[in-house]
């Protein structure tokens, strides 16, 4: 962690107008990203965490707008930028792996041209170098050659993730969003490709944004884990820290709802009541009306944040420090 | 493919046969014949209808006339049209057949192109004014009274500013010591206008395809060279007068269907755009940093093609069947006139051949959609 950050969200705030009144999705988050780190951002469904990543890439639906905030990568505003210089750094420098990458393919091209197409927007070279390269990115995922001019519904489900990380990888970009890009594959499949794609990536020395409300793969592959809860980073700290020493009642209960295979049998515990409804937010800590340790201040004033060390969480009644869970 | 082709082939002959049932039995379900058509006239003695009714062997048991029929249908005459005797069904629709598709196929193609290009537009920039007037004004279009309309594009344009003739297809003054059959001269024109686009198709193809910088400049250019050389061979052959008679002909009324129907093809493809721009594709085509004009005309617009090619491929099907109202306005003697002519004249043969060649360009259509289909949309394969 040295030197200026390669990515860096300050004070980004997102409303989408919709006809029930207006919706803040993304709330004053800051976060950053160093060079080659994998930040995992974890969350219940409708957080606001794909609204987050759409909006680095600016590419949140017509009627969401970003409000405030930067998103300064290598110290340029992308959020300042005009389109057509935000539209060199699509790809180029922040590449997406996409929620469903079922679709994420145009089913009437061959997905090597789909991914041609990406290249000649940004590194444009002669036919036949640009084939070369989808070539040496089948190789990196694992895809045999002869499906480069296939089409997408020739592909299985795990097939068509792997080269939708080819053409991802394809303009070596510093940066790599990946939106739960492996929730519709079983679990085995699933595992596979993460380790192939984390191993890729640490080589590469690419960054990565992982975003999944599952936090059995947050765990495998981040260094960095921030938890987001209506809109808001609710804790932050590496995956170390998070994990074995969660901070916020939240964190904890997405934590206890997962099993571990190796620890003792126990009852699943579930987290009671329902996502908070983005029109009417309660007031003080967005999440005290769903929180155990709730107390009247909670539902108050704006939680103070707590911090130790690099890991810190926004709580009134976080638990002891050197607590054993 | 090719076994798919061939049962598709028996299918359709198949469902032409009921077809012509159909067709035969509720044509000569009404009451009458031709010779009701004389039944008024004094002069006409009793016998001599009765003669021309087992001329034409209209005394026969209905069966009977219908084996007739059918071994008229595949034998190619399609029988003897009575309004027209002794000319053949075939011979007469071969006549009128080549003006309505002259006419209704440029027609339908020049709406079909219009409707898209707005269509794709006004899905890109939904919500805006320009979303609004152009919606407003294709959809008066499409319903206002044809007639009127006809009769008012006739009135403005032919009479008041007298820039093209007021009806017909040609001008019989100079048509009258013209070298050449005007149905030839149709059938050479339909070709020429097939070479051309196919010289326009495959450039366009190969531009594409090989990448070449300045794409556009050649495709145009290669359009301007075609058309020059077009011409250049029209009036080294000395007929370029007649085929330009013929072309001022056809203005008007093409013009006239083209503003009453691209709005159809215009909402088509408008919604149609809308549902794809939904998918997870185009999102990903943004996030590649392509242009907004590559997401619109290669991804968006490219898979919203699919439903509209269907409906052009039926409505050139349906085109031969011409259109009585516009073919009456603008006097052009192409099916639609002979369907009416044939049903008032009580010449049923005429009538059910005009029906009959309907369906078979409609079955046909229907097999090209499915070949067509094979090409645009590759997850398709029989």
């Amino acid at each position: 962690m040295s030197g200026a950050p390669l990515l860096a969200v300050e004070d980004l705030t997102l409303h989408y107008a919709t006809r029930a009144g207006e919706v803040c999705a993304v709330d004053g988050v800051s976060l950053t990203i160093e060079k080659g780190q994998a930040l995992g951002l974890v969350g219940e469904s409708g957080c606001g965490k794909s609204s987050l990543a759409l909006a680095l890439l600016r590419l949140q639906p017509d009627n969401a707008q970003i409000l405030s905030g930067k998103v300064l990568l290598d110290g340029v505003d992308l959020v300042s930028l005009s389109d057509e210089a935000m539209r060199a750094y699509r790809w180029n420098r922040i590449a997406m792996v996409f929620q469903s990458a079922m679709n994420a393919l145009d089913p009437v091209y061959r997905v090597g041209d789909q991914i041609i197409e990406a290249l000649e927007q940004h590194v444009p070279s002669a036919r036949k170098q640009l084939i070369e390269r989808v070539q040496e990115l089948y190789d990196l995922v694992n895809l045999d050659h002869s499906f480069i001019a296939r089409y997408p519904h020739e592909y299985s489900g795990g097939m068509k993730q792997r080269a939708i990380i080819a053409m991802a990888l394809a303009c070596e970009p510093d940066l790599i969003i990946a939106d739960e890009p492996t929730t519709a594959l079983d679990v085995i499949v699933q595992d596979h490709i993460l380790r192939e794609f984390g191993n890729i990536r640490r080589e590469l020395n690419m960054s990565m944004l992982y975003i999944s409300h599952d936090m059995a793969v947050i765990a495998e592959v981040s260094d960095v884990v921030a938890v987001m809860y209506a809109g808001k980073i609710v804790e932050y700290g590496t995956a170390e820290e998070v994990f074995t020493r969660p901070i916020h009642p939240y964190t904890q209960a997405l934590m206890s709802a997962f099993p571990s295979v190796t620890g003792e049998k126990h009852e699943l515990a579930t987290l009671g009541g329902e996502p908070p409804n983005p029109l009417g937010l309660p007031p003080g800590c967005h999440f005290h009306p769903r929180c155990p340790f709730a107390t009247d201040i909670c539902a108050e004033q704006e939680p103070p944040t707590v911090r130790r060390g690099e890991h810190w969480a926004d709580c009134w009644n976080p638990p002891e420090e050197q607590g054993d869970d | 493919m090719a076994s798919y082709l061939l049962s598709r082939t028996i299918q359709i002959l198949l469902t032409l046969f009921a077809f012509i049932c159909i067709v035969f039995f509720l044509v000569n379900a009404q009451p009458g014949d031709i010779s009701n058509v004389y039944a008024m006239n004094p002069e006409l003695p009793p016998d001599a209808r009765e003669r021309l009714q087992s001329q034409f062997g209209l005394n026969q048991p209905l069966w009977q006339q219908f084996l007739v029929y059918v071994k008229n249908v595949f034998t190619g005459s399609f029988g003897l049209s009575f309004s027209h005797y002794p000319r053949s069904v075939a011979d007469v629709i071969a006549e009128r057949l080549p003006r309505t598709v002259a006419l209704f196929f440029t027609a339908t193609v020049f709406s079909f192109y219009l409707g898209f290009m707005l269509g794709k537009i006004i899905a890109w920039k939904r919500g805006g004014w320009t979303e609004y007037a152009t919606t407003l004004g294709g959809v008066t279009l499409y319903t206002v009274f044809t007639p009127w309309f006809a009769l008012m594009m006739i009135w403005l344009f032919a009479f008041k500013a007298g820039w093209f003739p007021i009806g017909k297809f040609l001008d019989p003054v100079l048509w009258r010591e013209a070298p050449i059959e005007a149905n030839t001269l149709f059938g050479r024109m339909m070709l020429t206008a097939l070479a051309l686009s196919i010289v326009v198709f495959a450039v366009f193809l190969a531009t594409t395809r090989l990448r070449i910088s300045g794409a556009r400049l050649i495709q145009l250019g290669s359009l301007v060279v075609a058309v020059g050389v077009m011409i250049g061979i029209w009036r080294a052959t000395g007929t370029g007068n007649l085929a330009w008679d013929i072309i001022k002909h056809m203005v008007l009324p093409v013009l006239t269907l083209t503003l009453i129907s691209f709005a159809g093809t215009m909402l088509l493809t408008r919604n149609s755009m809308l549902e794809t721009m939904r998918e997870d594709f185009v999102l990903a085509a943004r996030a590649k940093g392509l242009p907004e004009k590559a997401v619109r005309d290669k991804h968006v617009a490219r898979n919203a093609l699919l439903p509209v090619v269907t409906s052009l491929v039926f409505s050139l099907a349906f085109a031969i069947d011409g259109g009585v109202i516009i073919e009456s306005v603008f006097s052009w003697p192409g099916m639609g006139q002979t369907l009416v002519a044939a049903a008032i004249a009580e010449d049923l043969p005429l009538a059910v051949g005009a029906f009959v060649f309907v369906g078979i360009f409609v079955l046909l259509a229907h097999l090209a959609v499915d070949v067509i289909y094979v090409f645009l949309d590759p997850r398709i394969r029989y």
